[in-house]
């Protein structure tokens, strides 16, 4: 297992003692947008990702996991991919269990869903996660969850969400622009990284604090 | 580089915001000994180990540990325990979880010593982070340590919070720990008695500073603590007064050995314990300089 996936690993391990938090978010989420099945997947996954993905953050800041991190073998860039590495594991997990529920929830509501319209809204539910991940982390790791709980999870949300609307983004209005979508979200994404690597790399140089004992 | 040295600070200066900085820092332990790093609160202990581990860049000197040129390789943390006075770690993992946390990250992991010193320290396995006591939860970080068979411990002010019988418990396992000749411990703390046990070199840091380092008996040896009444303590010629304190019904100061014998028979002159030269160094050292300023006391 390489370093990334290892730190990816830990910080599963470090949400799993909240796993029914995770649950009922996921929960409410069903609940919430199962009346749009061509919609579910891109809000859930919004949703969901938005609470989830920077969950380790507010752990670790609770827990002193930074002084775990520093004191483990492995690349301090690796603590960083790793973060990464963990949200991209939950909006697959969230993608594809919602794909299987909006699917199911299609059929009961008799409504058509299929093919074309499934790629499209994974299409856009990566650009959304994308994007509101490329913001939420290196803020996070910047500042600390304590200190930027709510302008951090909150507000990517609210930035994605107002941009959805006001460019009025229809199903058949995103197709031609698939491929586009998925590459500029994957493009935002990895620079995300690279400026949260480089964050981290100045705060560690400068010390976490200002601690002298 | 050398393999005789469990780690070696040599020049190393570092600035912490605008009003604390490490400054001309050096002193070294042998491999297989016990160095104390004492000093009051605000010494810059913290950010010494800080710098040990390369949590914190350093502007000046070089660091050497085990064998490496901090920062070294990310693996060289497999040799290092680190061990604080809590435990960074989830409070709602179990003890099990910790294993099943840490022992992808350390290939030499053993987990029957694992649940062995646990065992051994009458922690149960079952038991969560945040239910152990202060000392539990060091005992937690040491049997962490020792399972993934670091050579070096630091420990950083493990004892502040502990109990008498829990900080003799501790000098017990560090006696055990080096039993090992290739193991070595930085202790860091401001509770001198705990060394008396277990130290063998002394680090006296005061300001960002070393005051003084080298083996606790000839630091003990280096100085005479002498008192006497409120006057007899002036006009002493070729005698430094080291930290000298003056009360209204006496006087206390600590000065070298081999000056101790100028004093006459007007004052008394003892063996020195290492909170009094801690005490002494501290009161006369000087305030902060720039970074190139010297370090011996």
């Amino acid at each position: 297992m390489t370093a990334t996936a290892r730190m990816a690993m830990l910080d599963l391990r470090t949400v799993a003692p909240y796993r029914y938090y995770g649950l009922g978010v996921f929960a409410l989420g069903v609940l919430v947008f199962a009346s749009k099945p061509i919609w579910f997947v891109p809000a859930l996954v919004l949703m969901f990702t938005a609470q989830i993905a920077p969950y380790p953050f507010s752990v670790a800041d609770k827990a002193g996991l930074e002084t775990l991190y520093a004191v483990l073998p492995v690349p301090r860039r690796a603590v960083v991919y790793g973060h990464y590495a963990w949200a991209v594991a939950i909006f697959l997990a969230t993608a594809t269990v919602g794909t299987g529920l909006a699917l199911l929830i299609a059929r009961i509501q008799d409504v058509p869903f299929g093919g074309r319209v499934v790629v499209t809204m994974l299409t856009l539910s990566w650009a959304l996660f994308a994007i509101n991940v490329a913001i939420q982390f290196p803020l996070l790791i910047r500042f600390g969850y304590t200190r930027v709980s709510v302008l951090g999870t909150s507000m990517p949300l609210a930035l994605v969400l107002g941009v959805v609307y006001r460019m009025r983004i229809t199903v058949a209005s995103m197709q031609s622009w698939l491929p586009l979508i998925g590459v500029a979200a994957l493009a935002v994404f990895v620079a995300s990284a690279a400026v949260a690597t480089a964050v981290d790399g100045r705060r560690v140089r400068h010390g976490w604090n200002r601690r002298t004992d | 580089m050398s393999s005789d040295l469990a780690f070696a600070l040599r020049g190393v200066g570092a600035a912490v915001g605008r009003k604390f900085a490490l400054r001309d820092v050096s002193f070294e332990l042998p491999t297989g000994y016990v160095m104390g790093l004492i000093g009051a609160n605000g010494a810059g202990k913290t950010t010494i180990i800080r710098c040990l581990l390369g949590m914190r860049e350093i502007d000046t000197g070089e660091i050497e540990l085990l064998g490496h040129r901090v920062p070294g390789p990310s693996d060289l943390r497999q040799d290092i325990g680190v061990v604080l006075d809590h435990a960074f770690l989830v409070g709602d993992w179990r003890l099990t979880d910790v294993e099943r946390v840490l022992r992808p990250f350390y290939p030499r992991w053993d987990g029957a010593r694992y649940r062995q010193l646990l065992d051994e320290f009458g922690i149960e396995l079952r038991a969560k982070v945040k239910e152990l006591s202060r000392g539990m939860s060091m005992k937690l970080m040491i049997a962490v340590a020792l399972s993934h068979q670091a050579r070096l411990l630091l420990f950083d002010e493990p004892t502040s919070g502990l109990d008498p019988v829990a900080r003799d418990e501790l000098a017990g396992i560090i006696g055990d720990f080096l039993t090992d000749e290739g193991h070595s411990v930085l202790f860091s703390t401001h509770i001198t008695a705990d060394l008396d046990r277990i130290g063998d070199y002394v680090t006296l840091v005061h300001n960002g500073r070393v005051v003084r380092t080298g083996a606790k008996d000839e630091i003990l040896d280096a100085y005479r603590v002498v008192r006497g009444g409120p006057e007899d303590l002036g006009g002493l010629v070729g005698v430094e007064l080291i930290g000298a304190r003056h009360t209204s019904t006496g006087a206390q100061a600590l000065v070298r050995t081999e000056e101790a014998d100028l004093l006459g028979g007007r004052v008394l002159v003892e063996a020195p314990t290492l909170e009094e030269i801690a005490v002494h160094i501290g009161a006369r050292a000087p305030h902060p300089k720039p970074l190139s300023t010297g370090r011996t006391a």
